[in-house]
């Protein structure tokens, strides 16, 4: 299931320059662009559509770049639709659910990399072990419960089942493992105590696996839909991700199909935060893919 | 007595070492949460699953009455069809593509760290994203696929509209979202393989397509092996882009397991028979991990 970290050269970094290639390689480099910059072209058609104003929407010819650039689109989705109080509640949604995540995923991380108690053992296989029951086979027992205790339509009720993610334990364990015992031997002669010891001399230390939990589990969070459909079923407890849903034009029926524009618009909404930090900090989203095998 | 029970729980010693007694104060705050969202769900799924529960009348214990009626219904079968379908063909499509892609950055070309990032950028936006943009492209008459299918001639196909299309213009974009994360697994794999393998086979005049096949693949077996894997488990899940790009349609074309659940579950009220066809999935999933780590150990003995 895992994959061993690696240290030192960054995955698929390049190196070579134009130059030094021969010409069949010069070939298949140029034909490989070209597959890239298909495979980016559904972002670029979801931006384009989304300044296009309804009637250059559907035309036969394929517009890459809008003639005329409208914001309209834009406008409808921020005035028409609930869209500023879904914002709000996915970035308070998502910003304590990753705190809680990182927070106790760093605590569980260092018991379980450098102290030693019975049960340890146990305990990570069993983290592991739950990789494997993904939430959806356990989502409707988990509603019932929630709806009963009251939780639905709550902060705490979109929250809770999100915080006990494996992802923040594993990477930061992993980091713990490599952390030197010198720096907590001399803390210990000291007569420091652990927390002391924990939160004075680990956790500062710990800066790339808090900064990698912290994008990929606040990124997990914001595009979250399984859970947050079914546990908030009033408009105004919507998140971000399922409020935009409903931007979707009906299926086939074309009388909608001027809507196109709008639903791009609310799509180009929902994925720049996603998109931005990705490109600034795609390391660590790779890394942490590469490191774990874990995505969802 | 405070102080004797200190000096006597210090004497205790756990696999040769003195016991840290505060490692339980640092894992419970995350414990705790764990055990009653994940275990104790699973376990109280279990038995919602054995029982009749409407979403306001009394559950009624039924047995396996949940189970046998699943066994029989059309739609569950239709349902883990459809499922084993999207696998079939979302499976291959990202693993085959995953390592074509990988092995292409992989060559450290000009402009490849701009590539592996596009390769992977899918990956981060949300399934509602996928879905609204990809309902677009594949609109019959006017999305950019049929668009440049009909520049070569091609008429248009109704990606979302028909029965018999639906389950591909999902996986279609199925792909385009999860090809990231075999991608960026097969680029670490092939980080691995030494560039002397390589360099002695271009002495020995093997060309580009004889390394691949006899160096490679060969050697990514076991990346190769946990990607299939993890991806199956991946797209026996799939719904989200199934409830936003067809809701399951046309006639339960495009239907899967997660998203009859749903409708089961959610739409209808139905909940422990809901549960109940979810456990099977379970089940599913179950049988094919089992059976991937049983090959790998074969192999390795």
């Amino acid at each position: 299931m895992m994959v061993q970290p690696r240290t030192g050269r960054q995955i698929g970094s390049s190196g070579i320059r134009l130059g030094r290639l021969r010409g069949w390689q010069i070939a298949i480099w140029f034909i490989g662009l070209l597959v890239v910059v298909a495979w980016s072209a559904p972002f670029v058609w979801m931006v384009s559509t989304s300044f296009k104003p309804p009637e250059d929407v559907m035309t036969l010819e394929i517009e890459w770049f809008p003639r005329r650039v409208i914001v309209d689109n834009y406008v409808k989705v921020f005035v028409n639709h609930s869209v500023w109080r879904w914002i709000a509640n996915s970035v308070i949604v998502s910003a304590s659910a990753t705190a809680a995540s990182v927070l106790l995923g760093a605590m569980a991380g260092y018991a379980l990399a450098r102290l030693t108690f019975p049960g340890r053992d146990f305990i990570f296989a069993m983290f592991l072990a739950s990789l494997m029951i993904p939430i959806e086979m356990f989502v409707i027992p988990l509603l019932i419960a929630f709806i009963r205790v009251g939780l639905a339509n709550t902060y705490l009720g979109l929250i809770l089942p999100t915080v006990p993610h494996v992802f923040s334990v594993y990477i930061f364990r992993q980091f713990f493992l490599e952390m030197p015992q010198s720096l907590e031997d001399s803390a210990e002669m000291d007569g420091a105590s652990r927390w002391t010891i924990f939160s004075r001399i680990a956790l500062p230390l710990s800066r790339s696996p808090a900064i990698a939990s912290t994008i990929i589990l606040f990124n997990l969070n914001w595009n979250n839909f399984l859970w947050p459909l079914l546990i908030s079923f009033e408009d105004r407890m919507k998140t971000l991700t399922v409020g935009i849903a409903s931007f979707a034009p009906g299926v086939g029926s074309h009388t909608q199909l001027g809507s196109f524009g709008v639903s791009m618009a609310a799509v180009t909404i929902l994925s720049i935060p996603s998109l931005l930090v990705f490109f600034f900090l795609q390391r660590y989203f790779i890394e942490g893919v590469a490191k774990t095998g874990i995505k969802e | 007595m405070v102080e004797s029970l200190r000096t006597r729980m210090r004497a205790v010693r756990w696999k040769g070492k003195r016991v840290h007694w505060s490692a339980y104060a640092f894992l419970l705050p995350f414990l705790v949460p764990f055990l009653i969202i994940i275990v104790a769900a699973a376990v109280f799924g279990v038995y919602v699953a054995f029982t009749d529960w409407g979403i306001i009348a009394k559950p009624i214990w039924v047995g396996f009455q949940n189970f046998a009626e699943a066994m029989g219904d059309q739609y569950v079968a239709k349902a883990f069809r459809n499922t084993v379908h999207y696998g079939l063909v979302i499976v291959p499509g990202i693993a085959v593509l995953g390592l074509m892609f990988a092995m292409y950055v992989n060559q450290g070309w000009p402009l490849s760290g701009f590539s592996r990032a596009m390769f992977f950028a899918p990956n981060v936006v949300s399934a509602t994203v996928i879905g609204l943009i990809w309902v677009w492209i594949l609109d019959t008459q006017y999305g950019i696929i049929n668009n440049y299918l009909g520049f070569f001639g091609i008429p248009s196909v109704p990606w979302i509209t028909s029965t018999s299309w639906a389950l591909y213009g999902v996986s279609m974009a199925s792909i385009w979202w999860d090809l990231g994360l075999g991608f960026v697994l097969f680029l670490a794999g092939l980080q691995e393989i030494p560039r002397e393998l390589y360099e002695s086979a271009q002495i020995a005049g093997a060309n580009g397509v004889q390394q691949a096949f006899r160096i490679t693949i060969p050697l990514l077996r076991p990346t190769i092996s946990m990607v299939v894997t993890l991806q199956f488990i991946a797209t026996f899940r799939i719904f989200s882009q199934v409830l936003v790009m067809t809701d399951g349609g046309p006639a339960s074309s495009s239907m899967s397991v997660i998203h009859y659940v749903y409708t089961e579950g959610i739409v209808i009220g139905r909940l422990g028979y809901a549960s109940a066809v979810s456990f099977l999935l379970f089940l599913m999933i179950l049988a094919v991990t089992v059976v991937q780590r049983f090959l790998i150990r074969e192999r390795h003995s």
